[in-house]
């Protein structure tokens, strides 16, 4: 029956697919106090299973409501969000987000938190429990099972915010500024560990940031958006940039090398997008 | 560009501080002799820091009765204080009122803060309850529990009825009241990640709505427990025939005030022992928070 509506998306490829973002015609009005307010236009975006985009802009150029709809925690829209070949409704285990604040529950340890994340599973009791420890393992926290959030530091904290996004194994994670509350040498590092992490999962990843440096180190691609109302500006290939030999996490770092004069001609690129975001507007409305 | 520049000067700083440890916290320094023996003086100064009020109170206290400053017959010397405490405890007097009080307080304590909670709960949950019973509550809430004495003594004449009514009134609106707060504060932070993963309303309610009120309502029973004591004297001043509230009238009656004096001691002594087991409960139950610090 689906075969016929999605024939790309066959159950026998679900494998190979899964994690296959399509965003078509998304436009997100809200009303501020009476007021109409466009936050985003006709956003259309295609993410290959896999792919790690970043998408960078301006605060108010709707890049962190972009994904709270692809979350499913914004559900009015105009427009399609189809994850695999299926539209988007409501929050679901096969799509996961971290945020800037590591919002871990204060009253549960950190093992604990990581199994809120397969709540809603339905794996057996003792499989729970492997693939919380497995987790926990992956982003280098086994031995702090059974610490507090109030013991850990902040980016030890966001570490465990990725594990209970994981654990349920998402098609696609969604991060949004992630690493923005940290000081810039815990996030240098927990850049290449993400993106360790990620590779390891092999999941679809997209990631919000302000941070140009951070986009083209972490994207394959990198999505520049422009406020009011948020749209976007250009999507700018970055995955043939040579990558960087030592990323800072044990074993290989994958992300791209910052050093590069490729590295460096693309952030001035981007740079340049972005910037003429910001001088047009009035300049467009004087016109 | 200023970015990159910015990170790698916190970088070096940081190098160069010594504190390239990344997220993990790793003790490195000696602590000074002072500081390791801090902890095992706390508590005993915590307890000298406690009594330094009170001890220098009951100084003047000895000092004006030396000095006679007031007669005896208004402030009794601590001796004789002393002495009846010790009367009454030897002839069970103490005991057989103190143990009166307390079942009332216990019994109308478990009634109000049951009530309390349920209701507090049911604002905190749902807009159309707390819109419907809101406004009457917090109208009723003002009126103390000793105003409702003449209504209800009508209603439900002077006995234990009476005593548990006003008791459970006077837990019932800080409970309910700290219920509600609590259970309305929960950051919508928490929220949406419960969202995110799923959550219905069940497991919303008792993973996430639920822990996080906790604190706010554990205030709030800190407070019941305190206010009921409270009312529960003052009823027992007003309509009875036992307890520590008619130990004090009675006292007065017979112009004993080392009678009234003694009842106090022990009221506070009783309010204060209550209080510090409820906190003691609520460090147990919270210990998540005092983790960190």
């Amino acid at each position: 029956m689906a075969d016929t509506i999605h024939p790309i998306h066959h159950p026998a490829h679900q494998a190979a697919a899964r994690g296959a973002l399509e965003i078509r015609g998304l436009t997100k009005r809200y009303r501020v106090s009476g007021t109409p307010f466009t936050a985003l236009q006709d956003i259309g975006l295609s993410v290959a299973p896999g792919e790690f985009v970043s998408i960078v802009g301006a605060s108010g150029c709707g890049k962190s409501t972009l994904l709270r709809l692809i979350v499913g925690l914004e559900r009015q829209f105009d427009g399609e969000i189809l994850l695999d070949g299926r539209p988007v409704a409501g929050p679901g285990l096969d799509r996961a987000i971290v945020f800037q604040e590591h919002r871990l529950f204060p009253w549960l340890t950190a093992e604990e938190n990581v199994a809120l994340g397969l709540l809603k599973s339905h794996h057996p009791a003792a499989d729970k429990r492997r693939l919380v420890r497995e987790h926990l393992e992956l982003v280098g926290l086994g031995a702090f099972a059974k610490a507090y959030p109030s013991q850990l530091s902040g980016g030890m904290s966001q570490r465990v915010a990725i594990a209970r996004a994981l654990v349920a194994r998402p098609r696609i994670l969604l991060l949004d500024e992630p690493f923005g509350a940290l000081d810039a040498l815990t996030r240098s590092h927990l850049q290449a560990e993400l993106l360790r992490i990620v590779r390891a999962e092999g999941i679809t990843a997209i990631l919000v940031t302000h941070d140009v440096e951070e986009a083209l180190y972490l994207g394959d691609r990198v999505v520049v958006m422009h406020p009011r109302p948020g749209r976007i500006a250009g999507i700018i290939p970055a995955g043939r940039l040579p990558l960087a030999e030592d990323g800072g996490a044990p074993g290989p770092g994958f992300g791209h090398d910052r050093a590069d004069p490729a590295f460096i001609r693309l952030r001035e690129a981007v740079l340049a997008e972005l910037g003429a975001g910001h001088a047009q507007p009035p300049a467009r409305r004087a016109a | 560009m200023t970015n990159l520049e910015l990170s790698r000067a916190a970088h070096e700083s940081a190098l160069i501080a010594g504190n390239g440890r990344l997220d993990f916290p790793v003790e490195t320094d000696p602590k000074p002799i002072g500081a390791l023996l801090r902890p095992a003086l706390r508590p005993a100064l915590c307890v000298v820091e406690a009594l330094a009020f009170p001890l220098a109170l009951f100084g003047l206290w000895t000092l004006s009765s030396r000095l006679g400053w007031l007669p005896v017959q208004i402030l009794p010397t601590p001796e004789q204080v002393a002495a009846t405490l010790a009367d009454l405890a030897g002839s069970g007097d103490l005991w057989f009122h103190t143990s009166i009080s307390l079942l009332r307080v216990v019994q109308g304590f478990a009634l109000g803060g049951t009530a309390g909670l349920l209701l507090g709960i049911a604002m905190g949950l749902s807009p159309r309850v707390r819109r419907t019973v809101e406004p009457l509550f917090t109208a009723l809430a003002q009126v103390p529990p000793l105003g409702w004495i003449p209504v209800l003594m009508l209603l439900v004449g002077i006995d234990e009825g009476l005593k548990l009514l006003i008791i459970a009134k006077a837990a019932l609106v800080p409970v309910a009241l700290n219920t509600q707060k609590g259970i309305r504060n929960v950051p919508d932070s928490l929220r949406e990640v419960g969202a995110v993963l799923a959550f219905g309303r069940w497991a919303t309610l008792t993973r996430i709505v639920l822990p996080a009120a906790v604190p706010s309502v554990f205030t709030g029973v800190r407070y019941g427990l305190t206010s009921a004591w409270l009312a529960l004297v003052a009823v027992e001043l007003l309509a009875s025939s036992e307890g520590l509230g008619y130990l004090m009238v009675w006292g007065r009656q017979l112009f004993q005030l080392d009678m009234v004096i003694a009842a106090m001691l022990v009221v506070g002594l009783v309010g204060f022992a209550l209080d510090w087991t409820l906190s003691r409960v609520e460090r147990r139950l919270q210990r998540w928070e005092l983790a960190g610090s």
